[in-house]
């Protein structure tokens, strides 16, 4: 599947609409850097998971005794 | 240059044979001295590392127990709380912080030990970065080597310690933060189980991966520290609920027994021919001929560096909307895209992540220690940014962490130890072992030590250029 991510288009545009300034200069570096996560992040989305693998970052409450 | 280890200074102090007043008037003024050739102290807390020496000499006078560390000097990365001082983390945003109240946690354990704090050290702005190449306060420069990096992000704690200008420092490791500067300076550094040292008193980068942890020149000093800074902590809601698990009893246990293994395919590619050689000299060193190919270290780096972008990004999202020209250009960028990263990447993170540390905890059910490089290659030059490497083009620091970040992403406790006889720019070896089991890379790290495959050499005298 070709990768869906454009980081030249999406950078700016989720940018402005998270109300992100970048300026003119730093734009370039911005995009790449993002290109990279995109690029990583492909990585693990193709990455096989049985579906009930769950998230690490699991939250028990406690029973409050330690409160 | 003073080169007496923490336990050699903690005997002489708590014998009488020196003062801790002695120890650190000498301290405070080798720093004065020779940090300005390496950049790697922030801020010196002079009147209280005083008036703390005078209260250990006052404590040993009244016939007390000073501690097992007394009067040793350490120094903390600048993401420590000090009281006193704003904790600035290597940003400028946060000079104007109000002072910390209290020191952090850790912090405030070496010192109930009997160590004595001396100042706060140079990192790459909020820990994001293997080089310490802040550009607000200036460059760590390498003790080996001045015009070279010191790695980071805690480079100020790694120089600090090799320069001999201290015996300990405390830093932070997310993704090789410990292990890459101490293995770039040729130090020792122990990145614990997260979840064994509180973190309260810390600025975190990215909590989920975060711990803190000690250097020194050798393993007993690692482990002394270590030792010292045990404990759980209710202030800090990752402190497991583990008692005390001592290892410097058993630190010359040795290594009979211990199935050990060097780490291959990923972990003996994409570096220089150097760095894997060292590793394979502590190997056979330590009588390890088994060869082990770890589970999707790959995914797991792509996954740790998701999650450590989008936690780094979302701590300091108030400033990258209203100030984000005021972060160091070297990380401005990439907590910018850290910023827009879509929230499935980070589900998707924690969920191979979970798998991930399953797959983990298979091998290490079959192999007691893992042996891998630290870091692809030795200090590259101040200011480098690409890499060549094998026709690819990599981002020189950043390509530092190729080999650590998966190996914490796991959670795992590792000791950085310096290989010997690497020539004039220090090499690492990652000594790894299961979750808790930080008595094994202790004991692994000292008898590699005691074989003469790992030690900390000394810098020549230090000289920068251009000076």
């Amino acid at each position: 599947m070709a990768d869906p991510f454009d980081p030249a288009r999406y950078v700016p545009e989720a940018a402005a609409a998270a109300g992100l300034t970048i300026s003119p200069a730093d734009l370039g570096d911005v995009t790449q850097a993002f290109a990279v996560l995109a690029r990583v992040a492909a990585q693990i989305m193709a990455t096989p998971l049985p579906e009930e693998t769950v998230a690490a970052a699991l939250f028990i409450p406690d029973d409050g005794a330690a409160q | 240059m003073t080169r007496q280890t923490a336990r050699e200074l903690a005997s002489a102090v708590r014998s009488g044979e020196r003062s801790a007043t002695a120890v650190i008037e000498q301290t405070l003024a080798e720093i004065a001295a020779r940090d300005g050739a390496i950049n790697a102290f922030t801020a010196v807390t002079k009147e209280r590392a005083l008036a703390a020496a005078a209260a250990i000499d006052a404590a040993i006078a009244a016939g007390r127990n000073p501690g097992p560390l007394a009067g040793v000097p350490f120094a903390v990365k600048n993401l420590y709380d000090v009281a006193g001082l704003p904790t600035i983390a290597g940003s400028h945003i946060d000079r104007h912080r109000p002072p910390a109240a209290h020191d952090a946690a850790l912090a405030q354990k070496l010192a109930a030990a009997g160590a004595i704090l001396v100042g706060a050290l140079n990192m790459d702005e909020y820990a994001f970065g293997f080089s310490t190449e802040n550009t607000h306060h200036g460059p760590t420069r390498n003790p080996h080597d001045p015009a070279r990096i010191a790695g980071g992000s805690s480079g100020g704690s790694a120089a600090a310690v090799a320069a001999g200008l201290i015996p300990l420092a405390l830093g932070s490791d997310t993704n090789g933060s410990i292990r890459v500067p101490a293995a770039l300076c040729g130090v020792f550094g122990l990145r614990p189980t997260i979840g064994r040292l509180s973190r309260a008193g810390m600025r975190l980068f990215a909590a989920s991966i975060d711990v803190g942890g000690p250097f020194a020149r050798t393993a007993e000093d690692l482990a002394l520290a270590y030792d010292a800074m045990q404990g759980p902590d209710p202030a800090d809601p990752a402190s497991a609920a583990r008692p005390p698990e001592p290892t410097l009893p058993v630190l010359s246990r040795g290594i009979e027994g211990l199935r050990i293994a060097v780490a291959t395919g990923y972990y003996a590619s994409q570096g220089a021919p150097e760095a894997f050689a060292a590793v394979e000299r502590v190997a056979s060193a330590v009588g390890a001929k088994e060869r082990i190919e770890l589970p999707s270290p790959g995914a797991a780096r792509a996954a740790a560096m998701i999650m450590t972008s989008v936690e780094g990004a979302e701590l300091h999202l108030e400033d990258l909307i209203a100030r984000a020209e005021d972060f160091d250009p070297r990380t401005r960028a990439r907590f910018l895209a850290g910023a827009l990263a879509p929230g499935v990447w980070y589900a998707r993170a924690q969920r191979v992540r979970r798998w991930y540390c399953g797959e983990m905890a298979k091998t290490l059910a079959n192999v007691d220690v893992i042996l891998a490089p630290v870091t692809p290659y030795p200090a590259f030059p101040i200011g480098q940014a690409w890499m060549e490497h094998a026709g690819q083009r990599l981002p020189a620091a950043g390509h530092l962490g190729v080999f650590t970040q998966p190996l914490s992403f796991a959670g795992l406790p590792t000791v950085a130890a310096p290989v010997a006889d690497c020539g004039p720019l220090p090499l690492g070896v990652q000594i790894v072992a299961a979750p808790w089991r930080e008595d094994l890379v202790l004991r692994t790290a000292a008898a590699a030590e005691a074989l003469g495959a790992v030690a900390s050499p000394s810098p020549a005298s230090i000289e920068v250029p251009g000076r």
